[in-house]
């Protein structure tokens, strides 16, 4: 334990200053803090599935939709029954993770690899949004929820307890809730990591057959990985509907998938505290850069996208942590 | 009559719309293994080339459609040279890189032409069967798309510098050491399948609104084409747009166009679930 703190010092730091941060800024900038978080927890199931297991999904955006959805579907049909904002959290999760079971499994076990679960995954996400696009009519419509198309869904309750007067995930509760998370989430992801079943799952990105001839099931590890990355996905999803109490079918259009790949992509895909750092950066970068003309964030996001690629294959965040490990010695021991 | 005729006709445009997407998709990738996810912004780039061309300097079309294609052809010609060049065996990353480049594309087109730009007339007339009216231009697309897809097999199979290409495909050690310019075919293969993409951009940029989005409505049927092919385009591009023509046009008859889209998105899903090698392997296999 005492070798863990001393070579996780600066995760330690960053973790302390995150969680004081509240006293600093003001509950507007908060709220947009928590925000950009939201978006980490996608990420990091693109970082599980890509930087351990090398198959590049363009289906994060599908489950962070879905999951969205059917938070909103769940609990405006149930609004009124007790506990309703919590166990419809969980129902919509379970479902996510499901529907990303029967995917990977359709996935892996069909023998589809490489760049084809690419292909397949982005099909399926555009399916999906090419379908919620036509919702519009009042034939689209689940217990009573309406789908609503285009317009997207609202009105869906805040995660929480009715008896608390305040919802459980709303201004400074909503920060730390989604910290806490994202730090057990991290801690979770390293144990993966070194486990067994994470060196595993490691070394199938290196070679498939090999892995597989010395008597590991690739696929079924291939496929675990793969659940975990669509529920790191549903999280997100959910959180976010819930941060803005919204959700359009443009979170799973096209350039929706293409920005968690940006911030995997730039921030370092081999190493998920850099994803988690790098992710907040870059949704805070498109963000501000949006206040002048969406159009001109996503050519900036292009960008990066292509100078990470052919210039920083291992990710800007990432070389820049290690720099500064190397730079401040008292980081090392 | 009419009613068989107008089948014709709807399956026909379809079909075309495949070939012509995917055509160029399938050169860059069934010769070069590189997914280009840019594929739709040298479509894009192509349309406007010759829209703006037509438009500001007054020029006939046909003369504006070549003026579209030079330029997609010199596009390419320079993300090949300092982006893609140094991508090569490394799919994923080709994947993403191209990806960029279409996010950069698409938006920068957005800031300089503004959401819309007012498109040409289409060419050719209509002509009248039964209460149908149809454009001729479109038929002339169906035919062009096979004229095209002849050429290519022509010039990867018959000439020398096809024969140089596809052993630099095979083996680009070997070729190399042989004498062949290894850089220099790759450069020519992706600027052809760049080229292919600026024809169909050019084609197709009489027929429908020049948006900067335009290349998205190619990029999804070029993709679920060339997979659907599989590894060998020219032997499977025309079964797969058959294929999917024939699963759109019919859904489409049936219910509604945007279920038409779902349709094929789901039949390629299968296709690539249960035949892997798409249409190509299907028939090499049982050719051998």
């Amino acid at each position: 334990m005492k070798a863990d703190y001393k070579k996780n010092k600066l995760q330690i730091i960053t973790f302390v200053i995150l969680g004081t941060l509240p006293l600093f800024i003001d509950s507007y900038y908060l709220d947009n803090f928590s925000y950009f978080m939201c978006w980490t927890f996608i990420s990091l199931g693109l970082a599980v599935i890509w930087g351990m297991g090398g198959i590049l999904s363009f289906g994060q955006t599908a489950f962070f939709g879905l999951a969205g959805y059917g938070f909103s579907v769940i609990s405006i049909n149930f609004l009124g029954v007790a506990g309703v904002s919590l166990w419809s959290v969980i129902l919509a999760l379970t479902l996510t993770g499901i529907f990303g079971l029967i995917v990977g499994y359709f996935l892996f076990y069909g023998g589809i690899y490489d760049v084809f679960v690419g292909i397949v995954t982005l099909a399926m996400t555009l399916v999906l949004e090419t379908f919620m696009q036509q919702t519009a009519g009042p034939e689209y419509t689940i217990g009573n929820a309406r789908l609503n198309g285009f317009n997207g869904m609202q009105g869906m309750p805040i995660i929480g307890f009715e008896k608390i007067p305040f919802g459980l995930v709303e201004g400074v509760t909503q920060y730390y809730f989604i910290l806490i998370l994202s730090i057990l989430i991290l801690i979770s992801l390293y144990k993966f990591k070194s486990s067994k079943m994470g060196l595993i799952f490691l070394a199938s990105k290196e070679d498939r057959e090999r892995v597989s001839s010395l008597g590991h099931n690739v696929q079924k590890i291939q496929l675990i990985g793969f659940t975990i990355a669509s529920v790191l996905a549903g999280i997100s999803g959910i959180l976010y509907t819930n941060w803005g109490s919204y959700i359009t079918p443009d979170s799973m259009g096209l350039v929706s998938a293409a920005l968690p790949v940006v911030y995997v992509a730039a921030s370092g895909k081999k190493d998920f505290f850099s994803v988690f750092i790098g992710c907040i950066f870059f949704v805070w970068l498109s963000q501000t850069l949006a206040i002048n003309g969406k159009q001109f964030a996503i050519i900036v996001m292009g960008l990066i996208l292509v100078i990470a690629t052919r210039f920083f294959p291992d990710g800007i965040i990432l070389m820049l942590k290690n720099k500064l490990i190397e730079k401040v010695k008292w980081l090392q021991s | 009559m009419v009613f068989l005729f107008n089948i014709f006709y709807q399956f026909g445009d379809s079909l075309a719309f495949l070939l012509l997407a995917a055509i160029g998709l399938a050169v860059i990738f069934g010769m070069m293994k590189i997914i280009n996810l840019a594929h739709g912004e040298f479509i894009t780039v192509g349309a406007y080339g010759t829209v703006v061309s037509g438009k500001v300097f007054n020029l006939p079309l046909p003369i504006a459609m070549a003026f579209g294609v030079i330029v997609t052809i010199i596009f390419g010609l320079i993300l090949e040279k300092y982006i893609i060049r140094y991508l090569y065996g490394r799919p994923l990353d080709s994947v993403v890189a191209t990806w960029g480049i279409s996010l950069i594309v698409s938006q920068s087109f957005l800031v300089i032409f503004g959401p819309s730009y007012e498109g040409l007339q289409t060419p050719m007339g209509n002509f009248r069967l039964g209460e149908f009216s149809y454009s001729e231009y479109r038929i002339f697309l169906i035919f062009f798309a096979l004229f095209i897809l002849f050429l290519l097999y022509y010039l990867f199979m018959k000439t020398s510098f096809g024969t140089l290409a596809r052993a630099t495909i095979e083996n680009p050690a070997i070729s190399s050491s042989m004498g062949v310019d290894v850089k220099n075919v790759y450069s020519v293969t992706f600027a052809i399948g760049a080229g292919l993409a600026g024809v169909t951009g050019a084609l197709y940029a009489p027929t429908m609104t020049i948006v900067p989005s335009i290349g998205q409505a190619f990029i999804v049927s070029a993709f679920i084409t060339v997979v659907t092919a599989g590894a060998s385009p020219f032997v499977g591009l025309v079964p797969a747009a058959a294929f999917l023509g024939t699963v759109q046009t019919s859904v489409t008859f049936f219910y509604k166009s945007t279920f038409g889209l779902i349709a094929i998105l789901c039949a390629v899903i299968l296709i690539i679930r249960y035949l892997p090698n798409g249409f190509s392997g299907l028939i090499l296999k049982k050719s051998k």
